[in-house]
This record gives C-alpha cells, structure tokens and sequence, in this order.
C-alpha cells in the first residue's frame, strides 16, 4: 500500500511538471496579452520537432548536457519565431473581440500542425532519454525513472526561474506593470509594445523548451501538441488565467487527481482530469488564486 | 408568408437544386465530397446559431456531432427493424440531450473564453470515452452501416447511392430553412438582444441563461442531425468525428463565409468543400492553406466572404447613383 501511494504521488509530480512547462508560457502571454493562445501547443510541437531532428543530426544518444543544450536551442529558434508572431499577428489582434482572438490562435496552430506535417510527416517518432537518465532510482520500493525525475527538475527550475525574473529583474516589473494596467503604463511613457514582444518572446521561448525537454519518452506525433495543449489549458485556467504560482500549484493538484484516478480506473486515462477541470471551472470559474478579475501573482 | 421568408424558400430552393444536379455533371467521388458539404453546411449553421445568434463560442462542436452519428450508426447496426426516420428523429434529440446536459452545468457559471474552453474539455471528454467503450468500436469505431429504407407498409423505397445524396440534399436544406426561421423567430431576436446586451436585456425580464441554453440545445439537435444523416453517407463511423479537430471546422467554415449573414457559413462549407478538394492529395497542406485562410479572415476581413461580396456589391451600387 505504502508503494501504491508513492507511486501515485510520483506519477501525479511527473504529470504536474510536464504540464506546467506547457502551460508556464501559455500563462504568461494570458496574464500579459489576455489572449489565450491555442498556437502554444502548436509551437511546443515545433520545439519537440526540432529537438528530435537535432539529436538524430547527431547521431541518437547524446549526453544529458548535450540534450539540455539542444532544448535551449529549440526554445531560442521557437522564441525567434515568436518575434514574428506577435509582429504579423498577436499585435493585430488587441482590438479585435475575444471570440475572434481565440479563434485566430486556432488558425495558427493549424499552420503549426501543417508544417509539422508537411516537413515531418505523420509516421510517429522517437527517442531514448540520454544515457545518464536511462536508469532508475530505487527508493524504498518506488521504482523511479531518472528521466522522469529530470522533468520533475526541470518543472521546478522553471517555476523558479519565472519567480525569480518576474520579482527581481527589472524587466520582469516592467512586465508586471504593464500586466496590471496597459493603459497607465503607457501614459507613464514605457515601451509597451517592446514588453508585450518581450512578452511573447519568452512564453515561446518555453514552449519550445519544453518540447525540446519533453522529446525523450514521448511518441512525437502532430497530435501530440493538442494532447499537451488540453492539459496546459486545464492548469492555467485552475490556477487563474496568468498567474504563474496558481498554474504552478494547479498542476500540483491536477497532477495528483490524475494520477489517482489513473489508478482506479487504468482503462480511462486522461478522464479524471477532464472531469476535476470542469469540477474546478464550476465551483471557482476565476481559478484558484484570482480574486475576480485576472491578476498577476 | 412574409416577403424574407419566400426570398429565403426561394434562395435555399436554387441552392438545393444546384446540389441535385451535381451527380448529372460529376463521378461519384465529387457526389460523396458534395454530401458532406451539405451536411457540413448545417452542422456549420447550427454553430453560427450559437456564435452569431447567441454569442456564444463554442469549441466542442464534434460532440454533437459524434452523438448523432453514433446514435444513428448504433441503431442502424443492432436494431434496423426500427424506422430510418425516427432513428433520425432519436439521434437529433440525442444531440439536444447532451447539450442540455452540458449547457446546464457550464452555463451555470461560465461565461466568455471559461465557456469556449469548457465545451473543448467536455468534447475531449466525449472523445475518449467513445475510443474506450466497446459498444462503440473503440478507437475502430462502427463499420458497416447499411444506406436506409424509408417508407410505410408494404411502399418501400430504398435509399441507396444517389438516392441517398437527393435525400441528404432534401433534408439539409429542409434543416437549414428550420435554422432560419428559428434565428429570425422572436425568439432568435431574443437572443440577439442576449448577444448585445446580456445585462439590459435581463433587466428586461428575460431569462438570459435559460434562453442561452434553449439555443445550446436548439444548436446540439441540427449539429446531431448533421451526424446522423452523415453515418449512412460515409457507412463508417469512427472517433475522429469526436476528435476536437472535428470542431473547428464549423468555425473555418463560417468564419470563411461571414458570421453575420445567415447563409455565410453555407458559402464558406461549398468554397471550403472545394478548396479541400483541390489539396485532397497534399498531406498536412490542408490545414496549413486552412489555418493560414481562417488567420487571413479573421485580420483582414472580419466579414468573411459574404461580408466582403456585400460591401463591393454596395459601394459599385453607390458610385452607379
């Protein structure tokens, strides 16, 4: 019994933080844009494409620094593409209604899953962890995977890293400023534009991050990116819309009902999740740490 | 009979006797594709009914039509003693059922952005409970289904091939004149006055999440009866009709044509039939010309089509006189 409750927790901790790498960026445009991006699945998918393909170009198994190097890679070229998109795109969507905002980050993400398709193919893909993380820790009698426990890291660096630029660094105030009032930060003369590109830079820049990091153990499909996607909505939405510590804390959550209900019932995976998030949505539809309207932190 | 109600029977008259005439012209490849996008024609008017009629957006549109579609495959295969017509009846209401179910709970509270991506979880929802059910075919789903026979006593009539297709043509154009007389009935103006103002119009009396959640329902019973009449057509019925990629497309499909027309959509179905047709061969070229066609519309012209048709036909109209 004592084995079943660390494996469920385990489980719980690896979803929350493959979900959170998702959703850290997603909830950052949100907060920031108030635009809820579909495209972030898409472009996670670009990230995990161009890992892939980066690791094959050097010939499969690569050394745990080599692989988090190429994931830093990924997320830099997915960032550049993020330049673009709010250019062409996120920019001209700020006057436009809700409904069509949303809607056009469905369409771009259709454009991701297009290009995935026509350069990739649709044949699934994979790879193996690096060497150093192909093993696994014996803890009492949990068995964990010491990928799985790099994810469960990597999720916290993350978290703690965002925590860090937003509280401390002068361009993470700047971004809160304009997070909480465009309208005055503007008349106080900062550069709003350059944050909101500042902005969606970095929220792209973690998606593909997070794909280059999530590659390993995954079948890499153009299907993947909605499968992720529905997850990060799920968990930024609990956690409030742009509150990085709420989408942080709801994946902590979201992960442990998950992995709960995957052990009760193992032939409906993925349900329980789906059925604590509209559970959630109907007892707190302004997410767990929002007061009303959505705020930052 | 009002004048826009003949223009209406009129303009939906021409338009389903152009469909009629395509087996004369086209292989039967080009007849299957021209069913469907009858269908989707309706499956994309009862999506705009609750975009543009009510003001709500909804991104799990596939569930409806999956509830249809299995509804009419299930009967079809384990009970074809029952009629085809109220099989199809049984099928349109599941769809209502389902909607209620749902509009019940995330009306509730949700509202905006919450609501869309609610409607996508639950649809996520439907989609795997579907691939884990056996009595649904799993991930195979449902094979076989027989085209229907229609008819009473011993007067048969076997709807097979193009017979099929007049009555897939019959009934979706029958299905999208009901559409616009419930958009263009007091309660259709209700519920644009909901869309406007949500506030004033509660101030008024009006019951706005009731009516919002009749057009939920009104919206679930032609999205299923669009299903139901495609499980024959296709004579498969698998979870990719669930799957969420099934839901955007009655969004492409009246966004394309202009939401704020009520035949907008049906235009964007017949030029999204054919831009299909034309990239049918290109794998992952479709969704990127349909993704890049939906960007294109929603930046650049946020009429659609129609919308767009409509100005040009009117500023040439003005510089004339």
């Amino acid at each position: 019994m004592m084995m079943d409750i660390g494996l469920v927790v385990f489980g719980g901790l690896s979803w929350a933080m493959a979900t959170f790498l998702v959703a850290a960026g997603l909830t950052l445009i949100f907060g920031i844009l108030h635009i809820l991006n579909f495209a972030h699945g898409g472009f996670f998918m670009v990230g995990a494409y161009l890992a892939w393909a980066m690791i094959e170009a050097l010939g499969g198994g690569v050394s745990i620094w080599t692989y988090i190097a190429v994931a830093l890679v990924s997320g830099a070229v997915v960032g550049a593409l993020g330049v673009l998109v709010d250019v062409t795109i996120f920019r001209r969507l700020r006057d436009v209604e809700d409904a069509y905002a949303l809607i056009a980050t469905y369409a771009l993400l259709m454009v991701c899953i297009g290009a995935i398709e026509l350069i990739w193919g649709l044949d699934f893909r994979a790879i193996m962890p690096p060497e150093a993380l192909n093993s696994a820790l014996f803890i009492g009698d949990l068995i964990a995977p010491t990928f799985t426990i790099f994810i469960i890291v990597c999720g916290v660096v993350v978290y703690v890293a965002l925590e860090v630029f937003m509280a401390r660094t002068e361009t993470g105030k700047l971004v809160r400023i304009v997070a909480h009032d465009a309208w005055m930060a503007r008349l106080l003369g900062l550069d709003v534009t350059r944050i909101y590109l500042i902005t969606v830079v970095i929220s792209f820049a973690l998606a593909g991050l997070a794909g280059g990091l999530l590659v390993a153990n995954q079948g890499l499909s153009p299907e993947l990116g909605g499968v992720f996607l529905l997850q990060a909505f799920g968990v930024v939405i609990v956690g409030g819309m742009g509150s990085i510590r709420g989408a942080f804390l709801a994946a902590l959550l979201l992960g442990q009902i998950e992995s709960i209900g995957g052990m009760l019932f193992p032939n409906y995976p993925g349900i329980f999740y789906l059925v604590a998030l509209a559970g959630l949505l109907l007892i707190r539809p302004q997410g767990l740490l929002t007061k009303g309207r959505t705020e930052w932190v | 009979m009002n004048r826009d109600l003949a223009k209406t029977m009129a303009l939906a008259g021409l338009g389903g006797a152009a469909f009629l005439c395509v087996p004369l012209v086209a292989n039967s490849g080009v007849v299957f594709l021209a069913g469907l996008v009858a269908i989707n024609i309706v499956f994309a008017l009862s999506w705009n009914l609750l975009f543009a009629g009510a003001g709500l957006l909804s991104f799990g549109h596939s569930m409806f039509l999956a509830a249809g579609a299995y509804t009419m495959a299930k009967f079809s295969l384990s009970a074809p003693e029952v009629p085809f017509l109220l099989t199809l009846v049984l099928a349109a209401l599941s769809g209502g059922v389902l909607a209620w179910v749902f509009g019940f709970v995330a009306l509730r509270r949700a509202s905006g952005t919450y609501f869309a991506i609610l409607t996508l979880a639950f649809s996520a929802l439907v989609h795997i409970v579907i691939t884990k059910t056996d009595a649904l075919g799993r991930a195979d789903g449902l094979v076989g289904i027989r085209r229907p026979e229609i008819g009473v006593g011993s007067l048969r009539l076997s709807l097979d091939g193009d017979m099929y297709y007049v009555f897939i043509v019959l009934s979706m154009t029958l299905a999208a004149l009901a559409l616009w007389c419930f958009t263009h009935s007091p309660t259709g103006r209700l519920l644009q006055a909901i869309k406007q103002d949500r506030l004033r119009t509660s101030f008024l009396g009006a019951n706005v999440r009731r009516w919002q959640l009749l057009a939920f329902c009104v919206s679930g019973v032609f999205a299923a009866l669009a299903g139901a009449v495609m499980a024959p057509w296709s004579q498969i019925v698998s979870p990719e009709i669930a799957h969420w990629s099934m839901s955007t497309m009655p969004i492409l499909y009246a966004l394309l044509g202009g939401t704020s027309r009520f035949w907008g959509p049906a235009l964007g179905a017949i030029l999204f039939g054919m831009l299909d047709y034309g990239t049918r061969n290109m794998l992952g070229l479709a969704d990127m010309t349909s993704g890049i066609l939906l960007l294109v519309v929603v930046l650049a012209v946020p009429g659609g089509i129609l919308g767009l048709l409509l100005r040009v036909g009117r500023t040439r109209e003005e510089a004339k006189g």
